[in-house]
């Protein structure tokens, strides 16, 4: 297992490396004067000198790119435009309600997923099976900021059971906190509850026809007992891959979520920051988003190779 | 064949008539939309659906039937462009990758490693952000976000058809490396390509319109499903519609883009 740990952290390293040299290359994406750009409004040319000269703007290329390698080593992501706050502090101000949002949408997404992907597969080719399959289907092609007026419509506007927008915090007040994140978790869980149902039940079928299963079945023992003890274990291999793989698709599902349901997080600041033309914030939050996303990855693959054995060995 | 075997699959007859549907309405946009998807017509805003305007008007009474047809043209643009900029740029990286190999080889994959750390959507919208809002910048950062899935593609294509016998022979008799990848590899390496390409459409679009409903994509007053959605959202008790015309329309040409992708899929796979 350790071998497997040292060998996934060597190979992120370049990927690293070549993470922050876009990031860095973003800013200079920008056609025309990046400066100009994000001070679109203001015509104070000592303002706009300033801030060129402060981002470094006013150097060679490869200087400016050290530099911010080397304020990176320091942990120093630079400073909003918007506040003058560090990138740091905006991130953190906002991290905690990303967070309670992903865990609850997995939550929601697994609760959803595990019971329609097994029944589904349990009961292939008849009318459940079809339920979950089209319900598979709906959650994959459905947009998600749709999917969140839809419930926003539904259970916010005509039947007024949730609030349709806002965030209250759930150590404070816990209820009122879980009601805030409800509508969100559910819109951000169902898509990714989609994806899991699909392969769950794929997996399952291929593990349903394997030859352990029909001897167990010859045993006499029950098919609720060959699935919990035999099937579901195999079939959650495949399951933990996706949900790795998802990972992006849950993160850039947040963004939108966070932007419908006005909640305060780093999705919503990311938003925010590229509206405000903030491209230092927005340097900054995408450089950790891609940095939480390259880490989880690396989770994933190690809980991968902890549920089976055989990838440690290889 | 290939055609008829796609054919074959349950949903395909409706993916088809959906795809379909949607090009002859992106087409004929100019003929099918009833009314002038600018014209504004404030005494009418926020009408319900009816005789006249059969999916209502929005906040500023225009037409959103028509609304919605124009949309498609953007969508369909969208989706199939940036796909076919991802499709060519990541199976040109992936065969020199794969033909090359060595260093150039690790480098490509690397940085398509590094396109791929980045949540596609966030990506997306931070190249948006750069490259300017509007339907260019859009096609460029989906193109952007889609290219490392055709590059990894086709470089395993590459890796496994040059080591094939028939390119041996082929480098025996003296062809140069630039004919063989032309007339050898790059038709035995197109048909998992295509099927990507058939499969990324529907997401593309999906893409397309969650951009434009954040605001970058095309601005107003031009029609595009995510930006209708977007503006209809501040009128979702009094005027559902506004949202719910083009969010219909959107979640059908993807469902039916779902299928057809799928059916092409079934049809290219050697084990089926």
């Amino acid at each position: 297992m350790g071998r497997l740990v040292l060998h996934r952290l060597a190979a992120t390293v370049p990927v690293l490396l070549l993470v922050t040299a876009g990031v860095f290359a973003l800013l200079h994406l920008t056609p025309g004067d990046p400066i100009d750009a994000m001070m679109a409004e203001s015509v104070d040319a000592e303002a706009k000198a300033s801030l060129r000269k402060e981002l470094g703007l006013d150097r060679p290329i490869h200087e400016q790119y050290a530099a911010w390698m080397r304020r990176l080593l320091r942990g120093d992501l630079g400073r909003s435009i918007r506040n003058g706050e560090p990138v740091i502090e905006n991130v953190s101000r906002r991290i905690r309600p990303s967070l309670e949002l992903a865990l609850l949408a997995m939550a929601v997404s697994l609760l959803i997923a595990f019971p329609v992907g097994i029944v589904s597969a349990a009961r292939r080719n008849t009318a459940v099976d079809r339920a979950g399959t089209s319900f598979a289907l709906f959650g994959i092609c459905m947009p998600n900021f749709l999917l969140a007026l839809l419930l926003i419509f539904l259970f916010g506007v005509t039947l007024r059971w949730l609030p349709i927008s806002g965030y209250t915090d759930p150590v404070e007040e816990p209820l009122n906190g879980l009601r805030s994140l409800l509508l969100p978790a559910v819109t951000l869980g169902l898509a990714l509850a989609a994806v899991i149902t699909r392969t769950l039940r794929s997996s399952m079928l291929e593990a349903l026809g394997e030859d352990y299963v029909r001897t167990a079945r010859a045993k006499g023992l029950s098919e609720w007992r060959v699935i919990r003890g035999h099937v579901l274990k195999n079939a959650l291999i495949p399951v933990v891959t996706v949900l790795g793989l998802q990972l992006g698709t849950l993160i850039g599902g947040a963004v939108i979520t966070e932007y419908v349901f006005a909640l305060p997080g780093v999705g919503r600041l990311v938003v925010e920051a590229v509206f405000a033309r903030d491209y230092p914030l927005v340097q900054g939050v995408i450089l950790l988003i891609a940095l939480g996303f390259i880490l989880s990855n690396l989770l994933v693959d190690l809980l991968y190779g902890w549920i089976d054995p055989r990838i440690r060995y290889r | 064949m290939v055609l008829h075997r796609a054919a074959r699959a349950r949903l395909a007859p409706f993916g088809a008539a959906v795809l379909v549907a949607a090009v002859l309405v992106a087409l004929g946009a100019p003929l099918l939309a009833p009314y002038d998807p600018l014209e504004q017509n404030l005494g009418l805003a926020l009408a319900r659906p009816g005789r006249a305007h059969l999916l209502g008007t929005d906040n500023i009474g225009r037409d959103v039937m028509s609304r919605v047809i124009w949309g498609t043209r953007v969508s369909l643009v969208a989706g199939f462009a940036s796909v076919a900029v991802a499709a060519v740029t990541g199976s040109l990286l992936g065969v020199l990758a794969g033909y090359a190999g060595g260093r150039a080889d690790g480098l490509v994959m690397r940085a398509m490693d590094a396109v791929l750390s980045f949540p596609p959507l966030v990506l997306a919208l931070a190249l948006g952000a750069v490259l300017g809002a509007g339907l260019g910048g859009v096609l460029i950062a989906l193109g952007v976000v889609y290219t490392p899935t055709f590059a990894r593609l086709m470089r395993g294509q590459v890796l496994a058809i040059t080591a094939r016998e028939y390119v041996d022979a082929a480098r025996a008799l003296g062809a140069p490396g630039w004919r063989i990848a032309w007339h050898h590899v790059l038709p035995n390496a197109a048909p998992p390509i295509v099927v990507q390409a058939s499969l990324s459409v529907a997401f593309a679009i999906l893409a397309e319109a969650s951009l434009s409903f954040l605001g970058l994509g095309i601005q107003p007053p031009g029609a595009s499903w995510g930006s209708m959605i977007n503006a209809g959202r501040g009128y979702l008790q009094q005027a559902p519609w506004i949202v719910f015309g083009p969010g219909a329309a959107l979640f059908v040409t993807v469902v039916g883009l779902n299928f057809v992708g799928d059916a092409i899929r079934d049809a290219l796979d050697p084990r089926l």
